[in-house]
């Protein structure tokens, strides 16, 4: 009997701070689309790209599974101070990013963080990728073995190095959810069905997908 | 007789002019795409992630003399399973998981297009 009695206060607790974040999703949800910002960003999945054509008309990155994809103290820090992530300028081959994202009032930032975190996608497997300080194997795969590194920006003891195609991996390991890195390259049709980027399902197994991502995911 | 004679054979000299244009129309497309990022929009060698950092130079694909060398069955190979299998830098993506062979045959006729050669037969 006793521990009903104390389990009752932790749930209308629990049930409370739920339907708190819930409001602040809400509010945040408004605020995204009262600033226009779904009309670059389409919140609503699963991805409809089909063509090369449909992918080009898109004017920002899908965000549908932002909740999966970003790690939420990033995402914060960028909707109050955007600075370019790619290199180039959105689906564009030979254009600089000219940078000049929207930004959010400081007040408008936390319910829309709320809000972009809670669209997850399902096929993010949460502790599939295990982070050490070091993934040689993987850092072999970035470099060597397979051309990540011809498109992508990363980390180097110099400063940083790599191709500007994709989008910069620099602070990758803040930025990104290393289980959606894993889940990004296993199942490139349901994050990206068209993309500047190789499928690599059958060219890299499993595992080396999961050092791979291991690897991305302790670029500072 | 001889009317219907010379209708017939303009179709058949004509089409392989329109089916021609289809397919570099496609493949020009999908260089623009997927190749000129590191080959360069003209294909020339010089996309935007060849940087003092890039390891090896992507084939400049208007050399028609280089181009001359290879078949279209390497360029397929390379194309489908990237540079290593040509004994060449692995910064040659493996494309063959992310493109069908009616692509992969529109990206041989487009390079062969800027190379303005037809390559090694056999
Ligand atoms: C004019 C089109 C446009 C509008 C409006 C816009 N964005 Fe963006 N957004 C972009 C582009 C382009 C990028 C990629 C920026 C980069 O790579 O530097 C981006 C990137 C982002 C990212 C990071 C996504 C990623 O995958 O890297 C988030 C989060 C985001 N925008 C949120 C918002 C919010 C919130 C608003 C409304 C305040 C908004 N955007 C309004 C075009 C837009
Ligand atoms: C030919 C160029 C190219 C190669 C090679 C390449 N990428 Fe990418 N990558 C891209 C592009 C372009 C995107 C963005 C796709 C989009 O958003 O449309 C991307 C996206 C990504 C993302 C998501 C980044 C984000 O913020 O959305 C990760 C992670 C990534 N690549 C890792 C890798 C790894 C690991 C490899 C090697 C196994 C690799 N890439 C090889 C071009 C490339
Ligand atoms: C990440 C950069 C990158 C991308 C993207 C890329 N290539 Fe390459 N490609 C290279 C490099 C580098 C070489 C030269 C490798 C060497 O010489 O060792 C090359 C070589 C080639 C060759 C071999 C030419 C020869 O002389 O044997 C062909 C064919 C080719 N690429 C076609 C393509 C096509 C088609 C695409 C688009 C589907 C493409 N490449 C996309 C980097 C790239």
């Amino acid at each position: 009997m006793k521990t009903g009695v104390s389990v009752f206060p932790a749930l209308v607790l629990l049930v409370m701070t739920s339907s708190l974040a819930q409001a602040d999703a809400a509010a945040g949800q408004a605020a995204f689309e009262s600033n226009g910002c779904q009309s670059c960003h389409y919140t609503q999945g699963p991805a409809t790209e089909k063509t090369i054509a449909d992918q080009l008309a898109k004017k920002g990155p899908e965000l549908w599974y932002a909740g999966s994809k970003f790690q939420r103290p990033w995402l914060e820090a960028w909707l109050a101070d955007p600075q370019p992530i790619r290199s180039m300028k959105f689906n564009s081959v030979m254009e600089p990013n000219p940078g000049g994202h929207a930004v959010l009032s400081a007040d408008q930032v936390g319910p829309v963080a709320d809000y972009l975190m809670s669209l997850r996608s399902d096929m993010v497997v949460d502790g599939a990728v295990k982070v050490k300080k070091k993934n040689l194997k993987g850092k072999l795969i970035f470099i060597k073995k397979m051309p990540c590194s011809g498109c992508h920006q990363f980390p180097t003891k110099k400063k940083f190095s790599g191709g500007l195609s994709g989008p910069s991996l620099i602070g990758a390991g803040e930025r990104l959810n290393p289980d959606w890195i894993l889940a990004y390259l296993r199942e490139p049709k349901v994050f990206k069905p068209v993309k500047m980027m190789p499928v690599f399902v059958g060219v890299l197994s499993d595992k080396d997908m999961k050092n791979v991502a291991a690897h991305v995911a302790t670029f500072k | 007789m001889t009317r219907l004679f010379l209708i017939a054979l303009l179709i058949v000299a004509l089409g392989p002019v329109f089916t021609g244009a289809a397919q570099a129309a496609d493949g020009k497309a999908l260089f623009g795409f997927y190749c000129a990022q590191c080959h360069g929009t003209e294909g020339e060698g010089d996309g935007p992630n060849v940087t003092g950092d890039f390891p090896v130079d992507p084939r400049n694909f208007t050399e028609t003399a280089e181009m001359e060398k290879i078949s279209d069955a390497d360029i397929r190979n390379v194309i489908i399973d990237g540079g290593p299998i040509a004994d060449k830098s692995p910064m040659m993506p493996p494309w063959g998981k992310t493109l069908t062979d009616a692509e992969i045959e529109a990206l041989v006729g487009y390079l062969r297009q800027l190379c303005n050669c037809t390559g090694k037969t056999g």
